[in-house]
């Protein structure tokens, strides 16, 4: 290279790459970016490499290594060109296949990129909703160079600005360029970049000017300086030189972090390359203008990056910042004036200048023009690098570009800004991404992390996590800063900790505001954003956090304890009868099951399996232990008489519960060994309410209810059936008479309507009505073919009960969403759709719980599923149905409960032909009469409680279960039975209704087995084994299997005994302490 | 001259000069606890904040440092100043209930308790013994050392230094005060406190250079204990 001494010469050079570069030879893009390398992209280059050499394939293929390409989720992956055809995630087998097709001009069809879960192959870069979303005028480039090379950045018209900067002589047009466009410091406080500019240039100084570009970037989870130094060097260079000739420095820094090897290497070869250039050094370009810039290596302390500290830091003194004014321009680097610039900011003037400030401002919107790079991190899909126009809305790039939640649980926040940036909640996702919604919101753009959270993030344990960084990161110069951080950190471990006050609340608040207030530099004023945001915004978690002592999110460890013990809605302690099943004490087990839930051999059957929702072992990458199938197999094996609960002494007075459903007896039960006379009404003629009438006998047969009911039973409790509230008796009779207090659990038993013509015609019945008139009355309502409308697990049911009568052909399920989305369990829908159901997905206005295992259920059963559908008129002939109009649906915008709204597709009604329709779209309670006897009820049918104690609005009343909740699973239901008692028994001893919350934590020690590490490894989850679907088919027989004992047992021995941690004694622990201490000694 | 309203009240005072000069100047009392006539300011108690601008862009600025500007209005006791200063008294309560200057001022400002949890430190690394040092002593014995939580005071690798005299003009300043008195051990790091003019309690002949003017001596308190 030689060194041009004039613009001109240096014209011609540049140029003369323009022309060179070949736009149709295959080439391949891999990133060597310091993302890519740690996902083994380097592996890949080898074989490529090699792959070309024996091949022989100089002339037919070129290999481009650049740096961070932004997709790094894909990692390792390959982009070809002219194609830009996309492999992600490869494997190093693959490679050869690509080459292979890249020099045939052929594509991959295997390997190319498709949406997790889709199937929809996207060929080219530009078809992947990733790239599509981005604007990438900085970000871009990085794709089409490799780093090392400055020919390749001069092939796609780098230092073109450059050139143009050094046309004219007097450079005053620079800045006011730069004005005009709005560039925004890309740092995070979103200075005017051309004010800042205009102010150093109109620094008079006799000495040396100062232009430093601040690669210090320090926030956990944020990387885009670093992949802008990594991937392209020259752009930053190209716009600190600019810079340093609109303000007239005379030398340049460039403080990068000692962390990013990689960006120190790749800027250190790209200042060689320019220098020799010419473009750098003494009279750059002949132009009679010196400028240099060095690279200083920062030791990694966060605080370095804020301006003032990051002086100090060059100057080899302690990082630490001081008061402004004086400001660095005025008074910086070694007293004299001093620029400061981030890399992003930088990597923009080459734009600028180029296109001009016009249009620069057309991207963007007013007062934020521009792009602005963001690290996507977190809880999403793709992980990496977004460019967006600033004024995108935050839901645009968490959900488009993003791709949604990583995981099942939904997206509950977003961090913007690092550390001393605060959270937005889900509910603000609309909120534009600019400099002045962001602060208004109570965070701050900062340098650009942007952290996705979901629900089982803990946003008091993000708070606290923040405050232990920053305290550990601040300078501990100013007083507020470094006490006040640590106090945060303090009061927020408390919090998570269970040691928690209501007074915590407000003093963190207050101090918080002062820290805000107080502190000297940047980091300070922001250090509090993380717990002030998180506060105002939720609130309600701290206080779950100190009131009822728990952790929604099971993060904080102290207060989750076991997080299966903690899931618990009944406080079972799944941990301790898996050791002991393990152990092969099954009655032990039975008993713990049993002390905490009346109803054990019901709940191994139809619980909804809370506790392995949130097993250690299967959030954390493998598979839960299977709780339901162990407590299954201990219910099977021992007879309830192990346990016999002594009921207390009578204390004389009598209680009235209405309704014998799981949470009524749950109640009866309770109150009875607590010593109270206890009388039942049930308006039906058997007792276990949606036990007996809803729930099908193949998943739950009807002599386990009966014998498990007729367990609960005992002197004190009388049941008297065929008596219903509101006809035979009211509240006011009840209370009036001998009963001290009562009971409702009425349960939901009325269907919500379709609002559709003919509605009420024959041959439509409401879910609970065709449910009911099976299972109590053994009518048979269907015939024909069956439609159900609804996606939760009424319907399911509803189907598969359908399919098992006599007259039934086939069974179609509408759900107005799709499969993903339907609340049903899933695999109940599966077994459904294995029977025979279809399923064709539309509508249900309201949500019910379910989950997708019993969907999937319901597929294997043979039920069709038909998703994406809504009914929109229902035919009849001589007053019965004989068909119903659906519209199809596509699915929209994510709406407030983070599922994909429907919307309507104009004219693609179909008409579907039926026999009987279903009607399933959720439940409600029955209880207009309860709001005429005085109760507060609210629009959806439901009983107004107080939640901590289910006391009603009137006295002596409690309501529990689905009257309370709307439809709501079994052990719910069970577990407000079980509050009831306890609450009811205080009320009748006048006691307080509320005790203080403890954290539910293990207590109890069992020795844990003693299992190698190949069992470790390769155990695998033991599944029940069910009915094949030929054989459920017309006939109710108990659809899955209970566990033999050998799976049980081994099944136990997967689980990661998390009480441990709790229960380990002192004593189990002094021999290995005694034993260091002794080597210690000896 | 800069013309300014402190406190609603018209003045002027002279270039270059700081928000708490001036306050002092007009009898505005403002607490501080790092600052010292004499030593270079350092903004390190914040306890000095006043309030500066009006509207959404008021602020609290350290008044210590802060120098005056043309026409800016300045409130040395608002109500934000008032809520922000009896917060960071709390938080000095909480880490040195024991020193007599911080209970002066909490006293003063009428903070009767503290709702943190209590420590019993030494130090609030105001720096005031630094500077003293370095600026007033001209030694450079003791510094700052650590970040953030670790931050504390002392002499390189906690050795003592070459430079000090044991002047105890360390001691002299601190509120706190971490510079303690290290009894007849002169080979430790800050020391001062034992040699007396006249200690009767030492051994003379390792002390008979050195000064002191703690009263009563150190020394002698400590060996009580």
């Amino acid at each position: 290279m030689k060194t041009f001494q004039s613009v001109a010469q240096f014209k011609t050079y540049r140029e003369s790459f323009l022309a060179t570069s070949d736009q149709n030879k295959p080439c391949i893009v891999i990133c060597g970016g310091t993302g890519g390398q740690a996902s083994g992209s380097n592996d890949l280059i080898r074989i490529i490499k090699r792959q070309i050499l024996e091949k022989d394939l100089h002339d037919k293929l070129a290999l481009r290594i650049t740096g961070c390409l932004g997709f790094c989720e894909m990692d390792p992956f390959i982009i070809v060109e002219p194609g830009y055809n996309l492999y992600p995630k490869l494997q190093m087998v693959d490679v050869p296949r690509i080459i292979d097709a890249a020099v045939k001009g052929e594509v991959v069809e295997d390997l190319l990129y498709r949406e997790p879960g889709s199937t929809v192959k996207r060929y080219s870069e530009k078809e992947i909703p990733f790239f599509q979303g981005q604007t990438r005028i900085v970000l871009g480039q990085n794709q089409h160079l490799d780093p090392i090379r400055i020919s390749d950045y001069l092939k796609i018209g780098g230092y073109a600005a450059l050139e143009k900067a050094l046309q004219k002589k007097d450079r005053a047009w620079l800045v006011d360029e730069i004005l005009a466009a709005k560039l925004r410091g890309r740092g995070g406080a979103g200075f005017l970049t051309g004010k800042k500019w205009e102010l150093a240039r109109n620094m008079k100084t006799r000495g040396p000017k100062y232009i430093i570009c601040n690669a210090d970037e320090g926030d956990p989870g944020a990387y885009m300086d670093r992949s802008m130094l990594e991937g392209n060097p020259h752009a930053v260079l190209e716009g600190m030189i600019i810079a340093a000739l609109a303000i007239g420095a005379t030398n340049g820094i460039i403080y990068v972090r000692t962390e990013y090897p990689l960006a120190i290497k790749h800027a250190t070869l790209a200042l060689r390359d320019v220098r020799q250039l010419g473009l750098l050094g003494k009279n750059i370009l002949g132009q009679g203008i010196d400028f240099d810039i060095e690279i200083f290596h920062g030791a990694g302390a966060f605080v370095c990056g804020e301006e003032t500290a990051l002086i100090k830091s060059i100057e080899g003194k302690m990082g630490e910042p001081r008061q402004r004014p004086p400001f660095p321009i005025q008074k910086g680097l070694f007293g004299h004036p001093t620029c400061i610039n981030n890399v992003e900011t930088l990597s923009n003037v080459p734009y600028i200048i180029n296109h001009g400030a016009a249009e620069y401002l057309k991207i963007g919107v007013e007062n934020n023009a521009g792009t602005k790079i963001f690290s996507l991190v977190g809880k999403i899909k793709n992980t990496g690098l977004v460019e967006v126009p600033l004024g995108t809305p935050i839901r645009k790039v968490v959900y488009d570009i993003g791709g949604g939640p990583s995981g099942e649980a939904k997206i509950k926040a977003i961090q913007t800004g690092g550390p001393s940036g605060g959270c937005i909640p889900a509910s603000m996702f609309d909120l534009p991404i600019d400099y002045d919604s962001l602060a208004k919101a109570g965070s701050i753009m900062g340098s650009g992390g942007m952290i996705v959270m979901d629900h089982n993030t803990c946003m008091v344990d993000v708070a606290k996590y923040f405050m232990s960084f920053l305290k550990d990161e601040s300078c501990g110069k100013c007083f507020t800063c470094r006490k006040g951080t640590q106090r945060m950190h303090e009061i927020l471990e408390d919090i998570t900790e269970g040691r928690g006050t209501p007074g915590h609340l407000k003093l963190l608040f207050e101090l918080a505001q002062t820290v805000k207030d107080t502190t000297m530099c940047g980091l300070g004023q922001t250090a509090a954003n993380p717990v002030l945001s998180t506060l105002k915004y939720f609130r309600d978690e701290y206080e779950r956090h100190i009131t009822d002592k728990r952790c929604d999110a099971f993060a904080c460890k102290e207060l989750t304890g076991a997080p299966c013990q903690s899931a618990c809605p009944v406080d079972t302690e799944p941990w301790r009868y898996v050791a002991l099943v393990e152990k092969g004490d099954y009655e032990e087990a039975y008993r713990v099951i049993r002390s905490a839930n009346p109803f054990p051999a019901v709940s191994s059957r139809v619980c909804d399996r809370k506790c392995e929702s949130r097993c250690s072992l299967g959030v954390s990458g493998g598979e839960a232990i299977g709780i339901r199938a162990i407590k299954r197999f201990v219910t099977d094996r021992v007879d309830p008489s192990a346990y016999r609960p002594k009921p207390a002494k009578n204390k004389g007075k009598e209680v009235a519960v209405i309704g014998a459903g799981p949470a009524g007896l749950t109640a009866a039960h309770n109150l009875s060994i607590l010593g109270y006379k206890v009388t039942v009404f049930e308006a039906e003629q058997v007792p276990g309410g949606m036990l007996s009438c809803s729930l099908p006998a193949y998943r739950l047969p009807r002599d386990i209810v009966e014998k498990e009911i007729q367990t609960l039973l005992n002197g004190n409790i009388k049941i008297e059936y065929g008596r219903t509230l509101g006809k035979d008796m009211t509240l006011q009779d009840l209370l009036s008479k001998k009963f001290s207090a009562v009971f409702l659990s009425i349960g939901a038993h009325e269907s919500w309507r379709l609002d559709l013509e003919n509605e009420d015609i024959e041959g439509i019945h409401p879910s609970i009505q065709f449910l009911k008139a099976f299972n109590i009355r053994g009518e048979q309502l269907a015939k024909g073919h069956v439609g159900i409308i609804g996606g939760g697990n009424s319907a399911v049911d509803a189907a598969r009960v359908a399919l098992r009568q006599k007259d039934v052909t086939s069974v179609s399920l509408f759900y107005r969403r799709t499969r993903e989305e339907m609340p049903a369990y899933e695999e109940e829908i599966d077994a459904a759709l294995e029977e025979g159901v279809r399923i064709e997905t539309l509508i249900s206005p309201v949500k019910i719980h379910a989950r997708q295992e019993e969907i999937d259920a319901a597929l294997r059963e043979g039920v069709e599923l038909e998703t994406l559908v809504t009914p929109v008129k229902i035919y009849s002939r001589e007053g019965r149905v004989v068909g119903m109009e659906c519209i199809k649906n596509r699915l929209g915008d994510v709406d407030a409960t983070g599922r994909r709204k429907p919307v309507p597709i104009a004219g693609s009604e179909f008409k579907v032909e039926l026999d009987t329709l279903i009607v399933a779209i959720g439940e409600k309670p029955q209880s207009e009469f309860l709001s005429a006897m005085g109760l507060d009820v609210d629009q959806g049918g439901r009983i107004k409680v107080n939640s901590k104690t289910l006391e009603t609005s009137l006295k002596g009343v409690f309501a529990g279960g689905d009257l309370v909740t709307g439809p709501n699973t079994v052990i719910d239901a069970i577990a407000s039975g079980k509050k009831a008692a306890q609450c009811m028994d205080r009320y009748l001893q006048n006691q307080t209704l509320t005790v203080p919350a403890v954290p539910k934590r293990p207590s109890f020690f069992i020795e844990p087995a003693v299992i190698d590490e190949v069992e470790a490894q390769t155990s695998t989850r033991a599944e029940p084994t069910v009915l094949p679907p030929a054989q459920r088919l017309k006939n109710f027989r108990e659809v899955t299997m209970v566990l033999p004992e050998d799976q049980a047992r081994s099944e136990c021995r997967r689980c990661l005994r998390c009480d441990l941690e709790f229960t380990r004694t002192k004593a189990a622990e002094q021999p290995a302490a005694a034993a260091i201490g002794g080597g210690k000694n000896g | 001259m800069v013309n300014l309203i402190l406190n609603g009240l018209s003045i002027s005072v002279e270039k270059g000069t700081t928000i708490l000069e001036a306050a002092k100047f007009y009898g505005f009392p403002i607490p501080t606890l790092c600052h010292k006539e004499g030593l270079s300011p350092y903004g390190a108690c914040r306890l000095c904040v006043v309030e500066i601008g009006e509207g959404p862009g008021a602020k609290l600025v350290s008044s210590c440092t802060y120098p005056v500007e043309e026409g800016m209005k300045v409130r040395t006791a608002s109500e934000r100043v008032l809520k922000a200063r009896r917060i960071i008294i709390e938080l000095l309560l909480a880490s040195c209930p024991q020193s007599k200057v911080i209970q002066d001022i909490a006293s003063r400002h009428n903070v009767r308790q503290q709702r943190f949890r209590q420590e019993h430190e030494d130090c609030i690394l105001c720096g005031l013994c630094v500077r003293m040092c370095k600026e007033q002593m001209m030694a450079g014995a003791i510094g700052f050392r650590g970040r953030g939580k670790n931050r504390s005071l002392g002499t390189p690798f906690d050795m003592k230094s070459d430079v000090c005299r044991l002047c105890g003009g360390c001691m002299e300043v601190c509120p706190a005060c971490q510079a303690r008195c290290t009894f007849n051990q002169p080979e430790k790091a800050i020391c001062g406190g034992c040699a007396n003019l006249v200690p009767p309690c030492i051994e003379k002949d390792q002390f008979h250079d050195m000064m002191c003017y703690m009263s009563p001596c150190v020394a002698c308190e400590i060996k009580k204990d």
